[in-house]
């Protein structure tokens, strides 16, 4: 697994597409207005509160550069076959599961390199030019809890999805979904986003973070009123904030089970 | 070529699914299914067009020059997403829907509604592919400027030249006056794209190199 | 390590039988595997190596049973898989990937894993190009990177699949004589279908034909199985409709000089030959040729 682990994060962490995406992204957003991105540096705009720029651009960034983080994921685990070198690994005694653990965790990482590199990059830049070093542990803070778990889940989808469905398929539907789950509120249609089983870290964000957007008007987690699917909608509580974090990784899991029981059913018939 | 069909479908399971049942919103959901929904996947499926072509080889020593045979790719993947739209639309219109989102912007000249923006992402895709010759790049460039624009709306047409790049004007437009010249912008930023795939694609030893996958 | 197959089936989708009940025991030492295109020898190495699982019958290999995982895992352990149609990670150089294949299979010791890829790399004559990365290399450098990457873990059991193509005659030459030196103890299992390759390395022999055995000895028995048919013929017509057509070379004397399989003498001038491998291949594959000829 390790090895497996070393080498995806290697060969992924090589591709120039994985620094152009999140680049072009940033640069794009920057041009657009940039909104906290450029906030951030002015003394007029930016918040009051190191914890809530900090939170508040972890939102932006994670929201953005997810998108591409699973496109450019979707054909991993598909490449190998593509490339035709399954046979000789799975010719190897390293176990089919543990391998498609270390190529989840390898070039997950690398991936998210460049999106962790974005992140602090931002969240130093604004405590050198703020003056607001906590600005930095509440960064890490905020990774952690938010991001870590966000890109978990959708690394697992985007691993294990193409192999039911071409993988250009799969990255219209994942920008969909990503639209649908995270950013629609929940009054405009029945949506997963502000539940317990959205991958932008609604609660923890709510619950742990004490964030409510930038202006402090937003409610990122809880019951909405007159909204479907309200269930998956308690008060958040920080009890709560864990469980949704817990429950991005049980389906994290179950996604990679899933490819692995369906690529293990296909070797068997072929 | 599953795409575009999914894509309406989605438009107008969504329409459907509104908790706020008013007519103008169901309309406005339906018509944004074939501005928002369709281009994307059109976008994305002429990402994928360069690269990974198993006989890339052949088709660079046949005398019909490669581009030739991508654009007429891109033509079959921007026909078909148009056809689905045109269908759409056409139902649209029968019903009385389409004259309920109040900024149609009529019968023929509101085609551009979904017209321009799978041009602008098509285009977009096509010339992404050509220059990183990675349908996975390509494709999450194009997914990104579609979400950029989705995410970031208000913000996208704070200033003009965002406001005549913007992709949803019809449904999500700040301004109806802009809307003939941004449709028309988006046209013939496609144009370029499309234009600037082929100069590149001409380059034939670009293409058997290996691709950054 | 022996090899027992019982009764081995596989049956793809769509009912197609790539082997039909095969039986074959494979010793210690070089041993040949000869068959047309699409007789079964891919699917049978596959099998061998824990890719694809049989549909019915039995194989062990060492006693390992490859029905059980423990048993698939165990003959992995000690296994070099060469495949037929071989892919590498073209974003990685040549010692990178097999530093790779070598974690795989077990080589966890750092200095022992570095020793091990640096010989190979000596073996296959790739030191010089071992820091570039694949992506540029030729059909007969990955070749090569393939047969390093099959010989990493000092396998017990070697399984190659068309190895030779694409190298070319003094890679081939040198690849032959370099398993010729690695089977001593083991087992060396060579499917091809270029006859020269088995001949210059194999004692025992065995031929599939549409997915069974057609053919089980010495490579000596095997050329005795055209004892008696091989024949050489002159004409200036067309080649006799009965017999397989082994060579054709423009006579001196004007025509074609024929070199013919045939149970019997093709035509009045024909003179008899001795036998050559080649020809006994011809023999004991020939029913399925008469059969795609009819």
């Amino acid at each position: 697994m390790i090895a497996t682990l070393l080498y995806e994060f290697r060969m992924q962490i090589r591709k120039r597409s994985v620094w152009i995406v999140p680049a072009l992204t940033l640069v794009l957003f920057v041009l657009i207005g940039g909104s906290l991105l450029r906030d951030l540096f002015d003394p007029a705009e930016r918040p009051p509160e190191a914890r809530l720029a900090v939170v508040g651009l972890a939102v932006q960034i994670h929201a953005l550069l997810s998108i591409g983080f699973g496109c450019l994921l979707a054909d991993r685990l598909v490449r190998d076959d593509r490339l035709r070198v399954a046979p000789i690994l799975d010719a190897t005694p390293a176990s089919p599961g543990a391998r498609l653990v270390g190529k989840y965790l390898g070039a997950g990482a690398a991936t998210a390199v460049p999106i962790a590199v974005a992140f602090f990059g931002f969240a130093t830049a604004y405590a050198g030019s703020s003056g607001s070093w906590s600005a930095l542990p509440w960064a890490l803070a905020v990774f952690g809890a938010v991001m870590v778990p966000g890109l978990l889940f959708v690394a697992a989808f985007a691993l294990t999805v193409p192999l039911i469905m071409p993988a250009p398929l799969f990255r219209v539907l994942f920008v969909g979904y990503w639209l649908w789950g995270n950013v629609v509120t929940p009054d405009l249609m029945p949506t997963l986003s502000r539940t317990v089983l959205n991958p932008l870290g609604g609660y923890p964000m709510a619950a742990l973070f004490d964030f409510a957007g930038i202006d402090g008007d937003d409610q990122w987690a809880g019951p909405f009123p007159g909204a479907t699917l309200n269930f998956l909608r308690p008060e958040p509580t920080p009890l709560i904030a864990w469980l949704s974090i817990a429950l991005l990784l049980v389906l994290a899991a179950a996604a990679l089970t899933g490819g692995h029981l369906a690529r293990l059913a296909e070797r068997t018939r072929s | 070529m599953l795409g575009p069909p999914i894509a309406v479908a989605v438009g107008v399971l969504a329409a459907v699914a509104n908790p706020v049942p008013s007519d103008t919103n169901t309309a406005r959901v339906l018509i944004g299914a074939l501005e928002m929904a369709l281009p994307l996947t059109a976008g994305v499926a002429c990402a994928s067009l360069v690269g990974r072509d198993p006989a890339v080889e052949i088709q660079l020593a046949v005398p019909t020059p490669y581009r030739e045979t991508l654009l007429r790719r891109t033509v079959v993947t921007l026909g078909w997403a148009a056809l689905v739209a045109a269908l759409t639309a056409a139902v649209l219109i029968a019903t009385g829907w389409w004259a309920r989102w109040p900024d149609n912007h009529g019968v023929i000249a509101g085609q551009l509604t979904w017209a321009a923006p799978t041009l602008a992402l098509g285009g977009l895709g096509l010339a992404a592919a050509a220059v990183s010759r990675s349908p996975g790049a390509a494709g999450a460039l194009v997914t990104t400027v579609w979400a950029i624009q989705q995410f970031f709306a208000g913000l996208a047409q704070q200033h003009l030249p965002g406001r005549m790049l913007y992709l949803f004007a019809t449904t999500r437009g700040a301004d109806p006056a802009d809307w003939t010249a941004n449709r028309l912008t988006l046209i013939a930023v496609a144009v370029a794209l499309v234009a600037l795939a082929l100069v590149v694609l001409g380059r034939s030893e670009r293409l058997i190199s290996e691709d950054d996958e | 390590m022996r090899i027992e197959i019982a009764g081995l089936t596989k049956t793809f989708r769509g009912g197609v039988a790539a082997l039909d009940g095969l039986d074959l025991t494979v010793p210690t030492g070089m041993f040949g595997l000869l068959g047309a295109n699409g007789a079964g020898k891919t699917t049978l190495m596959r099998i061998l190596a824990g890719i694809a699982r049989p549909t019915a019958g039995r194989v062990t290999v060492g006693g390992h049973d490859l029905a059980t995982t423990a048993g698939r895992h165990a003959v992995q352990r000690g296994l070099g898989y060469l495949p037929q149609d071989l892919g590498v990670y073209p974003d990685l150089t040549a010692r990178q990937f097999l530093d790779y294949v070598a974690l795989l299979k077990g080589l966890d010791d750092p200095t022992v894993r570095r020793r091990r890829v640096g010989e190979l790399l000596e073996v296959v004559a790739l030191t010089g190009q071992a820091n570039r990365r694949l992506r540029g290399f030729s059909g007969g450098m990955r070749q090569r990177v393939g047969i390093a990457q099959a010989l990493l873990a000092d396998p017990r059991l070697l399984i190659v699949d068309e190895p030779t193509a694409g190298l070319d005659p003094e890679e081939r030459i040198r690849f032959r004589t370099l398993l010729s030196q690695f089977a001593g103890d083991r087992t060396v299992l060579l499917s091809t279908h270029i006859v020269d390759d088995i001949a210059q390395t194999c004692r025992e022999v065995a031929v599939l034909s549409r997915g069974r055995l057609a053919f089980r000895g010495t490579v000596e028995s095997l050329t005795r199985e055209a004892a008696g048919r091989v024949w050489s013929l002159t004409t200036a017509g067309p080649p006799p409709p009965d017999g397989t057509v082994v060579s054709a070379l423009p006579a001196a004397e004007g025509g074609m000089r024929y070199r013919i399989v045939a149970a019997t003498a093709p035509g009045p001038t024909a003179q008899p030959l001795e036998p050559a491998l080649e020809d006994g291949y011809l023999t004991v594959a020939a029913p399925e040729r008469s059969a795609l000829n009819a």
